[in-house]
C-alpha cells in the first residue's frame, strides 16, 4: 500500500524553478498494475523516483505501508529498497562487466541469503524471464529486449513488494516491449507484485490495470480498467 | 563482501587498458622514486667512504684547543708526544697515523713550468709507513711513486698537476711557517702524481713526509694530529667518545672527534642536498597522483550512473565505497608491484654499472666526495615505502572521487549522462 499525500517537488535551474509536481495525491493497493501517462517533462520519473525513496519531496508526505517516508535516514531507506523494492531503468542498467546471471544474483547477495538459494532462485527467475542458456553473457552482447528482462529478473529475484519501472519499453521495439508487458503482467498475477511504471506510449497504457495521467505535474485523471 | 571483490576483479579485468595505463603511471613514478633514492644513497655512501678513506678517516685526536681554530690551520695545538699516544692505540690494536697540516703557499718557476706561478693550499704531512694503515692515498698513485721518510719530495693531485702541467721530477717550493712564526721554505721533488677518487683531495692538497715537515718547521716531533681506522664506521661517534675518555689518561688534554664531526660541513652539504631531491621526489609523486587521480576521478564520473543504479538497489554508501576502493586497491598494488620491478631493474643497472658524469662535471667539485663513475645502492627500505604508498596513494584518491560522486543524489545520479 502506497499513499502520496500532497505531493509537491521543484527543481531550480538557475534563476527558473520548475514545478515537477504540484500537490499530487495517490492511492495504490498492493497489486496494482498500475501505469503513469504523460508528455515529455510531466514528472513521471520525479514521480517514480519519490516512490522508489530515492529523492525526498519538498513538501507532502509519502507513506508505504502506512509507514511515513521522511521519517526514515539514508541508510534505513537503503535497507528498505533493497529488501522491498525492484527497479527496472528505461535503460536497463545492468553492470556491464557481470553476467546475466551475476546482475541477477547480486541483489540477493545484499540480502542474508545463502549461496544454494540464491543459485536456485537467480536461475528460477531467468528461467522465468525466458532467458535459459544466456546466463554467462554479459549485457553488451544481449539485445535490448534481452537486457531488459534480465533487468525485470533483477527487479523481482528478491521477490520484492512493489517494482518500479520508468519507461520499461521506450528503448524497445513494439513487439519487444509488449512482450516485456506481458511478462511483467504475468509475474503481477502471479506473484501479487505491485508494479507501478511510466510511459507515454498509448500502447503500453493499455495494458495498464490503472492509469494515472500526469501533466504539468499535476493529476489529470486516474481511471480503472476492467480486463 | 565476496560480491564486492568479485564486482572489482570483474572491474579491473574488463577495463584492462585503464587498469594497465593507471598501474603503469603509478608505477613510472615509483620507480623513478626508487631509482633516485638508489642514486642518491650511492653516491652518500661512496662520499662517506672517500671521506674516511682519503680525508678524515674514521676518528681523529686533536689538541682540545685546536677545534676552534682548525680553519686557520695552526701548528700552535699541537700534540706533543705522539709516541705515546701512537703506543697505547697499537696496544690496543688500533691502526693510528700521524700528521701535521699546515698552510702554505706552493711556487712554480718558468721552466720546467710553463710560466711562474704560486697557489696557497694545505699541505699534509705524512708518515710514510704509517698512513697507509689507516688511508688509502698510496693505492691511488697514479705516477712516479710514494714518498719515504726523510726525502725532500711532494705527492701532489692528478688535477692539480694538470692545471700546473707539472710531471714527476719538477721541482716546487713551498713557503711557510715554522711553528714559531718564521718564514720558511721547503724545496721538493715531484715524487708522485695521485688520482683519488674524492675531488677535494685531488684538487687543493699536497703531501710532503712528515719527518721532512719536522724539520723544517721545527715541530720537535709534535704533530698536529693522530688518525685512527675504527672497524665499524656507524659507531665511530661512541667509539671516538670512548676514546677521548680513555686517551685522558694517556696523554691529557686530546680531543677525539669522528669522522662525523670532521666532516660536517659535508653532511650539512649532504643534507641540504637530500632536501633538495626529496623536493624533487615530492615532486615525482605529485605527478604519479594526478595522473592517477584524473584517471580514477574519469573512471568514477563514468560510472556515475551504474553508482546511481547500485545505491537505487540499496547498496549502502558504505558498500559502494568499499567497492571501488577494492577496485583502487587493486590497480595500486598491480602499479606498486610493476613499480617496484622497475625500480629494482633501475636500481640494478644504477648500482652494477653507475653513471660516469666526467665528462658531465669534469673537474668541478659539486661536493660530494665522488667523481667519475656515480653508482647508487640498494635501499630496501624505499622500495617498502614506495609499495605501501603506491597503495595507500590509489585508495585515498579512490576514496576521496567516490566521496564526492555520493554526494550528488541518486536520482542526479541515474539522470547522469
Ligand atoms: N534534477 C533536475 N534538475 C532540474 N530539473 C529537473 C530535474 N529533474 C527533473 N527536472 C525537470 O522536472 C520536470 C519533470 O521531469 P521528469 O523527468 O520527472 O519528467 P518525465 O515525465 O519523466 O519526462 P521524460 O518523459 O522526459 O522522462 C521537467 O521539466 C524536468 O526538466
Ligand atoms: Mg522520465
Amino acid at each position: 500500500m502506497i499513499t502520496l499525500a500532497k505531493v509537491s517537488k521543484n527543481y531550480r535551474i538557475g534563476e527558473i524553478m520548475v514545478q515537477a509536481l504540484v500537490d499530487v495525491s495517490l492511492e495504490a493497493e498492493q497489486n496494482e498494475f498500475l501505469s503513469i501517462a504523460g508528455p515529455s517533462g510531466s514528472g513521471k520519473t520525479t514521480l517514480l523516483n519519490l516512490i522508489g525513496c530515492i529523492d525526498r519531496p519538498d513538501s507532502g508526505e509519502i507513506f508505504i505501508d502506512w509507514q511515513a517516508v521522511s521519517a526514515r535516514n539514508k541508510k534505513e531507506l537503503a535497507l528498505f529498497r533493497r529488501e522491498k523494492l525492484g527497479f527496472v531503468f528505461q535503460t536497463f542498467n545492468l553492470i556491464p562487466v557481470l553476467t546475466a546471471y551475476e546482475n541477477v544474483s547480486f541483489v540477493l547477495s545484499l540480502l542474508d541469503i545463502r549461496e544454494p538459494e540464491i543459485k536456485a532462485r537467480s536461475m528460477a527467475m531467468l528461467r522465468e524471464v525466458g532467458l535459459e542458456g544466456k546466463e554467462d553473457v554479459l549485457p553488451g552482447r544481449l539485445s535490448g529486449g534481452q537486457q531488459q528482462r534480465v533487468a525485470i529478473a533483477r527487479a523481482l529475484v528478491k521477490s520484492p513488494r512493489i517494482v518500479l519501472a520508468d519507461e520499461p519499453t521506450a528503448n524497445l521495439d513494439s513487439k519487444t516491449g509488449e512482450d516485456i508487458l506481458k511478462l511483467m503482467e504475468r509475474l503481477n498475477k502471479k506473484h501479487n507484485t505491485m508494479f507501478i511504471f511510466s510511459t507515454h506510449d498509448p500502447m503500453v497504457m493499455d495494458y495498464a490495470h490503472r492509469l494515472v495521467s500526469l501533466h504539468d505535474g499535476r493529476i489529470v485523471s486516474d481511471e480503472r480498467r476492467t480486463k | 563482501m565476496k560480491f564486492l571483490l568479485r564486482l572489482a576483479w570483474k572491474n579491473l579485468s574488463r577495463y584492462r587498458k585503464r587498469t594497465i595505463i593507471t598501474a603503469a603511471a603509478l608505477a613510472v613514478g615509483l620507480g623513478a622514486y626508487i631509482f633516485m633514492d638508489s642514486w642518491i644513497l650511492g653516491i652518500e655512501k661512496e662520499s662517506e667512504r672517500n671521506l674516511v678513506w682519503y680525508e678524515t678517516s674514521s676518528a681523529r685526536a686533536l689538541d682540545d684547543g685546536y677545534w676552534e681554530q682548525k680553519d686557520r690551520l695552526p701548528l700552535k695545538y699541537t700534540i706533543d708526544e705522539p709516541e705515546a699516544v701512537l703506543g697505547w692505540l697499537a696496544g690496543k690494536k688500533i691502526p693510528a697515523a700521524p700528521r701535521t697540516v699546515f698552510g702554505g703557499e706552493l711556487i712554480m718557476h718558468k721552466d720546467p713550468f710553463l710560466e711562474d706561478g704560486s697557489l696557497t693550499l694545505r699541505v699534509l704531512a705524512i708518515d710514510p709507513v704509517k698512513d697507509d694503515t689507516v688511508f688509502r692515498l698510496k693505492e691511488t698513485i697514479e705516477a712516479g711513486r710514494y714518498l719515504e721518510p726523510g726525502e725532500e719530495k711532494i705527492l701532489i693531485g692528478a688535477w692539480l698537476a694538470a692545471d700546473l702541467g707539472a710531471e714527476v721530477g719538477y721541482p716546487l717550493t713551498v713557503v711557510t711557517r715554522t711553528r714559531d712564526g718564521y718564514y720558511q721554505t721547503i724545496d721538493v721533488e715531484i715524487a708522485g702524481i695521485f688520482n683519488c677518487p674524492n675531488p677535494a683531495i685531488n684538487k687543493g692538497t699536497v703531501f710532503i713526509p712528515l719527518d721532512t715537515a719536522d724539520r723544517y718547521l721545527e715541530m720537535n716531533g709534535a704533530v698536529t694530529e693522530i688518525n685512527l681506522r675504527l672497524p665499524e664506521r656507524e659507531d665511530a661517534d661512541a667509539l671516538a667518545a670512548a676514546l677521548e675518555s680513555d686517551l685522558a689518561g694517556v696523554a691529557p688534554g686530546l680531543d677525539v672527534k669522528s669522522w662525523r664531526d670532521l666532516a660536517e660541513d659535508y653532511l650539512a652539504f649532504a643534507g641540504m642536498k637530500k632536501s633538495a631531491s626529496n623536493i624533487i621526489l615530492i615532486l615525482v609523486f605529485i605527478i604519479a597522483a594526478v595522473g592517477i587521480s584524473n584517471t580514477m576521478i574519469m573512471a568514477i564520473n563514468e560510472r556515475t550512473k551504474e553508482l546511481g543504479m547500485m545505491r537505487a538497489l540499496g547498496m549502502k554508501d558504505s558498500e559502494i565505497r568499499l567497492a571501488f576502493l577494492l577496485e583502487a586497491g587493486g590497480i595500486g598494488f598491480i602499479g606498486a608491484v610493476m613499480g617496484v620491478v622497475l625500480g629494482v631493474v633501475l636500481s640494478y643497472w644504477i648500482v652494477s654499472r653507475g653513471v660516469d658524469m666526467g665528462g658531465l662535471i669534469g673537474d668541478m667539485d659539486i661536493g660530494y666526495r665522488v667523481h667519475g663513475l656515480f653508482r647508487g645502492a640498494w635501499h630496501p627500505e624505499a622500495m617498502v615505502t614506495a609499495f605501501i604508498f603506491g597503495i595507500v596513494l590509489t585508495v585515498l584518491v579512490s576514496f576521496l572521487s567516490t566521496g564526492r560522486a555520493l554526494r550528488r543524489g541518486i536520482a542526479d545520479s541515474l539522470r547522469y549522462s
